[in-house]
């Protein structure tokens, strides 16, 4: 070897790396999706069979109501529901980043792996069968976790060979979902008299939600969300495969089945209190990738925000289409699944 | 005879077939009786015997076996049948395991069509529904038939198919509940599929579809089975290969659309028969699974329905609810071993 190899021009041994684009549009874009969804909150409680101006809507929200009842229609029924809209929104597209960037694989969601039907049928048993959580109650999301858990672990290691195929994990989801939800349509038909909300369970809605459900709700936000966002890091390793992250030092399956069971438990507590609402776990996060890049610290938070919104945009139209008629996950399926079609076909080009 | 060019085609049928097919017909024969007998009120075989050849006994069993019940058990096995030849059709033509109308979306097209009639109580005839269910599963059907072209992997067909499905069974639901919700009986019927209360109208609406197609779906076995072969080899052998297959496509769509109109889209009977009558048969030959998927379709039928009138008594399950339970996970095994073989 010739010296002039060693004296060869130095290169600044850590060059600064430009700033990624992506990563400059994270925090406008967050705020603007923060100011959308409020107003778009704003916009919401308006709607109803009394309508009200955004004006009268801000006055009765900070209590000073232009008329009395005005403040029990905000206060008692539509606040409510549009909170638990944009919670349940943002704890299924956490979960839907969350096991898009585990599983390395952009047909995982919620629904897509079978979890939210386990976690209904896992529901609709406790309902039927255990009279203390028949009016449902904050005993109902441990009982989905339990059904998410099993559920979700099952298909994982049913696909677990082909994880190379990202197909097969959704196919068994959606199988496995088929005949979970076939057992819970057994459950709710011999349970007669809750027949009725069969469709509600198993698509999703969010009629009716008033405040016990969204304290039912908050302390799994208050745990399951800081929690995926604390650990953004560990999901950038795992994304960069198996084996560079074994490199890094990373016990792989203890820290995959940590992230799983995170996002499991985001997914099955809010199925608990509004039903399967399916293809919102996977829109939310494939257009938050689309606006902030893969890096799951810009990511997740990115995915909670723009999924609360993609939710409370359907629960919108529910209002302002259909008065409330329709159940909102009939709508995110309408959306949802030319969206979904288009992922599978876009895998055909590529 | 071309014996070693076309084995499958040429081979002569050994007496296995008959053997399975005989015992198959005297299971329906015997899947009669507890069809007609059982439920409320239970009969005894005097009675029946009384109602039925006597045209005696009392007036409201009689009713029951001749109004309800029979026609019921008519319905179960001629949608059995068509169910089985539908899924037979769709495997062969399209060399994939996993199709069938509800993976091809052609069940939750019919259906939707069927849905939007009823609840918004179109004014179109009783007798048009068929019609109108074909070209709501033909619709369905055809995006997930043109997504063929490009797509060779049989999953991901299944998942086109069941993103379609996803996506019209949205559309029911939001047809239900906008014309009459918690109307719990057109649920079962459109997103389950359900035989309850099927009368006389029901199967006089979907018996001359059926006298027309099945003849028809038993007459492709050799098409079918050069189908098997390959494109090429069957387009070498003389088979238009691209009408061939539309016209198979059309065809199960006519049966399966034709079992919606009246019953709802039951689901896994069209993948189930057939696989199994492959695996009793020891053999993919056409015209020996054909005949057999037919019959074996009528008898998972008819059983399930049984299953679904009696398991829970008195509270009826739709039939689809149980078929979905038994045939959800056969085929989840299927797909595993599918992708087993792929890998080797």
């Amino acid at each position: 070897m010739s010296l002039s190899t060693g004296v060869a021009p130095e290169k600044p041994f850590a060059e600064k790396i430009p700033a990624n684009p992506l990563a400059r549009r994270f925090l406008p874009l967050l705020v603007a999706c923060l100011l959308a969804i409020v107003v778009l909150l704003i916009l919401y409680i308006g709607l109803g069979t009394v309508s009200l101006s955004p004006g009268e809507v801000i006055a009765a929200l900070v209590n000073q109501p232009v008329e009395t009842f005005h403040r029990q229609i905000v206060w008692d029924l539509r606040f409510p529901r549009g909170l638990v809209a944009i919670l349940v929104g943002a704890m299924l597209g956490l979960a839907g980043a969350i096991l898009q960037t585990i599983t390395r694989n952009p047909l995982a969601s919620p629904d897509l792996t079978g979890v939210s039907a386990g976690a209904v049928l896992a529901s609709v048993l406790g309902i039927a069968f255990i009279p203390p959580l028949a009016a449902g109650g904050p005993a109902l999301p441990f009982v989905a976790l339990a059904g998410g858990v099993v559920v979700g672990a099952t298909v994982y290691f049913l696909s677990r060979q082909g994880r190379s195929d990202p197909l097969r994990l959704a196919l068994n989801g959606i199988l496995l979902g088929a005949i979970l939800n076939s057992g819970s349509s057994i459950v709710l038909i011999f349970d007669q008299e809750r027949a009725a909300n069969i469709v509600l369970w198993l698509i999703g809605s969010l009629n009716g939600r008033v405040w016990s459900h969204f304290n039912t709700l908050w302390p799994w936000a208050l745990v399951g969300i800081p929690l995926a966002l604390g650990c953004a890091g560990l999901a950038n390793t795992l994304n960069l495969g198996d084996d560079v992250a074994t490199g890094l030092g990373q016990n792989v399956e203890r820290a995959r089945a940590g992230l799983f069971f995170i996002a499991v438990l985001l997914a099955s507590s809010a199925v608990a209190i509004v039903g399967a609402i399916g293809f919102i776990g996977l829109i939310g996060p494939h257009i938050s990738r689309r606006l902030v890049g893969d890096d799951a610290r810009r990511l997740l938070p990115m995915s909670a925000v723009v999924t609360a919104l993609l939710l409370l945009l359907s629960d919108f139209i529910v209002q302002a289409i259909t008065k409330g008629s329709l159940p909102v996950g009939a709508i995110t399926a309408l959306l949802g699944a030319p969206f979904f079609l288009y992922l599978i076909f876009r895998r055909v080009k590529a | 005879m071309s014996v070693a060019a076309t084995p499958i085609v040429r081979k002569r049928i050994g007496a296995r077939p008959w053997l399975v097919g005989g015992l198959l017909v005297l299971l329906l024969f015997l899947l009669i009786f507890p069809a007609l007998m059982l439920g409320s009120p239970v009969l005894s075989l005097g009675q029946l015997n009384e109602i039925l050849f006597l045209n005696g006994g009392e007036k409201v069993p009689h009713l029951i076996v001749t109004e309800l019940r029979m026609p019921r058990l008519l319905l179960g096995l001629i949608a059995g049948a068509a169910l089985g030849l539908a899924g037979v059709l769709l495997q062969d033509s399209l060399r994939n395991p996993l199709a069938g109308p509800e993976l091809l979306g052609v069940s939750s097209g019919a259906s939707a069509v069927v849905a939007a009639i009823t609840v918004f109580r179109l004014p179109f005839a009783f007798g048009l529904t068929p019609w109108l269910a074909l070209v709501g599963g033909l619709m369905s059907g055809m995006v997930v038939i043109l997504a063929m072209r490009r797509i060779t992997n049989g999953a991901r067909l299944a998942l086109v198919g069941s993103a379609i499905t996803a996506l019209l069974n949205a559309v029911v639901i939001s047809i239900i509940s906008l014309g009459s919700p918690n109307d719990v009986a057109v649920l079962y019927l459109f997103l389950l599929g359900s035989l309850a209360g099927r009368t006389w109208d029901y199967v006089n609406l979907v018996w001359p579809w059926l006298v027309v197609c099945i003849p028809l779906a038993l007459l492709c076995a050799r098409s079918l089975n050069l189908l098997q072969l390959g494109d090429d080899m069957a387009e070498g052998l003389g088979l238009k290969v691209l009408r061939m297959r539309f016209l198979i496509a059309l065809l199960s769509a006519g049966l399966v659309a034709s079992v919606v109109a009246v019953c709802g889209p039951i689901s896994y009977i069209a993948l189930l028969a057939p696989h199994l009558a492959r695996r009793i048969l020891g053999t993919s030959d056409a015209r020996q699974v054909l005949p057999v998927a037919a019959l074996l379709g009528s008898a998972l039928l008819v059983m399930a329905d049984l299953l679904a009138r009696l398991a829970l008594s008195p509270v009826e399950m739709p039939v689809g609810v149980w078929t979905t339970l038994v045939g959800g996970p056969v085929l989840l095994v299927l797909l595993r071993r599918q992708m087993r073989s792929a890998k080797q």
